[in-house]
């Protein structure tokens, strides 16, 4: 009997998460390098364009070594989404998935930066696993993997509240603002913020990952969305904060936004500050 | 573009100015969170801190053929609590990356240490940067280990000068 059911090996999602974690880690993105040339061409002679300048230099010099582009190579962030007619015969999908990661820290010599347990020894795991894995089960039998490498610089002024329920837009662009103005000298600006509105605590924060995928330069397909986004990053480009905190007019490069319900008497809103190098890769096996 | 080669380069920090952007030779500690916190517990500093700068970085594994990988800056103000122990044992000079809080840029300017901001993700740059890498303490913290590096002008820019000058406050606020 024919039942569709595909079977993907181990291995090849251990292959594929290490190929696409090392190529976000050391291609720079075409897409993220043209936002900072178009930040770059509106920028004042100052320390921040000079910063700009090295930024976009380093990018190239990454291009061209295969070096990691920052030598934070992250936090491995991992959206996979499994079609509900794939089988991994083998093992769970977080094992081979952890595998990759691994895989990715050795050969590409990576920096392991992940420690356990967190309160005490902090010890090196070596290997800069285990992944943070979020699964979404979609219709068909294909596998999507879309990796984030995430720097802690960039992660540590983000935000999680639970706002008042009735805060509205002005609620999330102040959430937005403290990050901001509080310590985006620390994240290596100009940023990108993806800010997760809805559900409850944790799903702001799951939602702000992945608004952080969204490909640099694209619209949000809702209009009130859109121009929410391009309001919190004209009104934080005002603070003058500049590429690396040295001052200039782009602070902010974009704002990405997802939202879903969330219960009548809670407002949960997560800001994810990224910092300019943002490295992402995604592939369907 | 100024040249600041070190050490002899220690002896005119006052002709910094917040906002500089030089090129820095010669070597520099690498040392970050585990380290701190290893070297005030201990009170052993593994280099001379006096000559020696202190970089705030965990570097990427060295690739064949390369001196050190990827060598950015981590965040400063992480290190902050550790700083005026750093200070009072004679630390003249730090490269890390973003702002810190106003009680330590006094600190700094009463104990005539400057702070030099490295571009934050910079780190393949740096690399190129770099001409010799040598682990010489807590090799068990990997990435944390302290090591030299030695530089041949990497770019840094003057965050907070002798004379209370703050690249953090200067042009393009506002506008």
């Amino acid at each position: 009997m024919k039942t569709g059911i595909r079977s993907i090996q181990g291995r090849t999602i251990t292959d594929a998460v290490a190929e696409i974690y090392i190529q976000a880690c050391t291609v720079p993105d075409p897409l993220v390098e043209k936002l900072l040339r178009n930040a770059l061409d509106m920028e004042q002679e100052g320390p921040g364009m000079k910063a700009l300048l090295i930024e976009l230099e380093n990018l190239k010099v990454a291009g061209e070594t295969s070096l990691p582009i920052c030598q934070d190579t992250g936090t491995a962030v991992v959206f996979a989404e499994i079609g509900n007619l794939v089988c991994i015969e083998d093992g769970p999908l977080a094992h081979f998935v952890n595998l990759g990661i691994e895989k990715a820290c050795e050969t590409a010599y990576l920096r392991p930066s992940q420690v356990y347990p967190p309160l005490s020894t902090r010890k090196n795991t070596g290997k800069n696993a285990p992944a943070v894995l979020y699964i979404q089960q979609v219709k068909g039998s294909g596998l999507k993997f879309s990796v984030l490498a995430k720097g802690a610089g960039c992660e540590n002024v983000s935000r999680s509240e639970m706002l008042p329920p009735l805060a509205g837009e002005d609620g999330v662009m102040n959430l937005a603002e403290q990050c901001v103005k509080g310590g985006a000298s620390r994240a290596c600006p100009p940023v990108i913020l993806g800010i997760g509105i809805g559900g409850t605590l944790e799903t702001s924060g799951i939602l702000a990952k992945k608004a952080l995928l969204r490909e640099p330069g694209e619209r949000n397909q809702d209009e009130e969305l859109a121009i929410l986004e391009t309001g919190i990053t004209e009104r934080l480009n005002r603070s003058g904060i500049g590429a690396q905190g040295f001052g200039g007019k782009t602070t902010v490069l974009e704002t990405r936004i997802i939202q879903l319900p969330c219960h009548m008497a809670s407002l949960p809103v997560t800001v994810c500050v990224e910092c300019h190098v943002h490295r992402t890769a995604s592939c369907t096996i | 573009m100024h040249h600041l080669i070190l050490p002899s380069g220690l002896h005119n920090l006052s002709q910094l100015r917040a906002g500089d952007l030089l090129e820095l030779s010669g070597t520099v500690a690498a040392a970050r969170d585990a380290a701190h916190r290893l070297m005030t517990e201990t009170g052993i500093i593994p280099f001379d801190i006096k000559t020696i700068p202190v970089f705030y970085t965990g570097p990427t594994p060295a690739p064949p053929g390369m001196a050190s990988g990827s060598c950015g800056p981590t965040t400063s103000s992480r290190m902050e609590p550790f700083i005026p122990e750093m200070l009072q044992r004679g630390m003249k000079l730090v490269i890390g990356k973003g702002n810190m809080s106003e009680t330590t840029r006094e600190l700094f300017q009463k104990y005539q240490a400057v702070y030099l901001a490295a571009p934050g993700g910079a780190g393949a740059l740096s690399a190129t940067k770099a001409v010799s890498r040598e682990v010489i303490a807590w090799e068990h913290l990997g990435p944390e280990a302290v090591s030299l590096i030695k530089f041949h002008r990497l770019p840094v820019f003057v965050a907070w000068d002798l004379h209370g000058g703050s690249i953090y406050r200067i042009s393009g606020r506002g506008k």
